[in-house]
């Protein structure tokens, strides 16, 4: 797997159990133990409503696409093969809603709101992708 | 290899495909797409045509152009994409009385608003309106005591097609969807009944952030055109009245300006 040639993520404080999480093949996503909020990006607070009480959760990996862009041009040589390829904005359950690809079906399959589930991509010895296929 | 923000790690990178997700999910939710976004691009595409400082003076653009131009990222194709352009415009601002002293007519400010959704895109549940737009085209119609119906032209924030379609709607020219109806017959073109973006804009003059559309609204009220000069050289209304936006981030912030002639 050396010759992943992507970029990879830029893990902080914040998003460490995220990453982490991913390694596992979970979901891992903070809530909010004041008011119940699930969010992503990761932060030390809620945005919601400012507590900082929070518990992580794993979160069942279903969803559906918010909506969803289609890329033609290869903004990184490391994309240049994958052309054309679906990155997605995916609503998930539990709430938050994350960047990511859709795989697993032609891109001008893809509609927004299509039920998706996540599958998982080891990239490195430390890093696994969730991206989302199509849910029956 | 270089580690990134979190987007770039799934190939996603920058504004195109930032407005391209805001676009797509506008489409999902109202009447809209290429069809309502061609005729944004040919229109301003036609005053860029009469504008000798416009990038895009000596190329017309027919429907077939637009739709036979390459993909970017779906589901914008070249032509909903605003120029890249090295370059500076400015404006000077003063008071009324001392502009009453200077060598040109001055313009004045009637009104202004300023509304900042600030939701990064992903978590944003605006980008299909409304957005910024609605509360700033209030605050500043609000404070110049006027309506829609009073506005001349309009000089539109077009970094992407679909800006000026959410912009426009978010202002309340038409109702969701009805962009492409309100859009034919060459409403926004040279000779249409409400001209916008009439240097080009950013999709066909020139990016210069939100100078594009402020110089412009100043030098059409100060009669300073040329071929494109609003009135009877373009067979449109001499306007007294320009409405002007400027927006920045993905659809995150807003801001609305309504000049008039002095």
């Amino acid at each position: 797997m050396g010759e992943y040639n992507k970029p990879l993520p830029y893990v902080n404080g914040d998003s460490r159990e995220f990453w982490a999480g991913c390694k596992e093949h979970e979901l891992r996503f903070q809530k909010c133990q004041a008011c119940g909020h699930v969010r992503w990006p990761a932060s030390i607070i809620c945005p919601v409503c400012y507590s900082k009480e929070t518990e992580w959760i794993v979160a069942e990996g279903k969803g559906r696409v918010y909506t969803f862009a289609v890329y033609h041009v290869a903004y990184h040589p490391g994309f240049e093969n994958d052309l054309p390829y679906v990155v997605a904005d995916v609503e998930l359950k539990e709430g938050p809603r994350l960047v990511t690809n859709i795989v697993g079906c032609r891109p001008d399959e893809v509609r927004c709101e299509m039920p998706v589930e996540v599958t998982w991509e080891d990239i490195t010895k430390d890093f696994s992708l969730p991206k989302f296929k199509p849910r029956g | 290899m270089e580690r990134k923000a979190d987007d770039a790690v799934f190939g996603h990178f920058g504004l195109v495909a930032n407005y391209a997700l805001a676009a797509r999910r506008a489409m999902h939710t109202f009447r809209t797409g290429p069809e309502t976004w061609k005729r944004i691009a040919v229109g301003q595409r036609k005053w860029a045509n009469l504008n000798p400082a416009a990038t895009m003076v000596e190329r017309p653009m027919t429907f077939e152009d637009y739709y036979n131009a390459r993909w970017i990222v779906e589901p914008f194709r070249l032509f909903d994409t605003c120029l890249m352009t090295d370059g500076g415009r400015a404006v000077i601002i003063t008071s009324a009385e001392r502009a009453r002293d200077l060598r040109h007519p001055p313009v004045l400010i009637m009104g202004m608003g300023q509304d900042n959704p600030s939701y990064e895109v992903h978590q944003a549940t605006h980008l299909a309106g409304p957005t910024g737009a609605k509360k700033a085209g209030e605050m500043a119609f609000g404070m110049a005591g006027i309506t829609l119906k009073d506005v001349d032209a309009c000089e539109i924030y077009d970094c992407f097609t679909y800006t000026v379609e959410i912009t426009l709607q978010d202002y309340g020219f038409f109702g969701p969807g009805e962009g492409e109806d309100w859009l034919k017959d060459g409403t926004i073109e040279p000779g249409g009944r409400m001209p916008v973006n009439t240097s080009g804009g950013q999709l066909s003059e020139a990016y210069y952030m939100g100078l594009t559309p402020l110089s412009e609204a100043v030098m059409q009220l100060m009669g300073r055109c040329g071929n494109r000069q609003l009135g009877p050289a373009t067979n449109t209304k001499l306007p007294e009245i320009i409405l002007c936006s400027d927006n920045g981030g993905t659809l995150q912030t807003h801001s609305c300006i309504i000049l008039r002639r002095s």
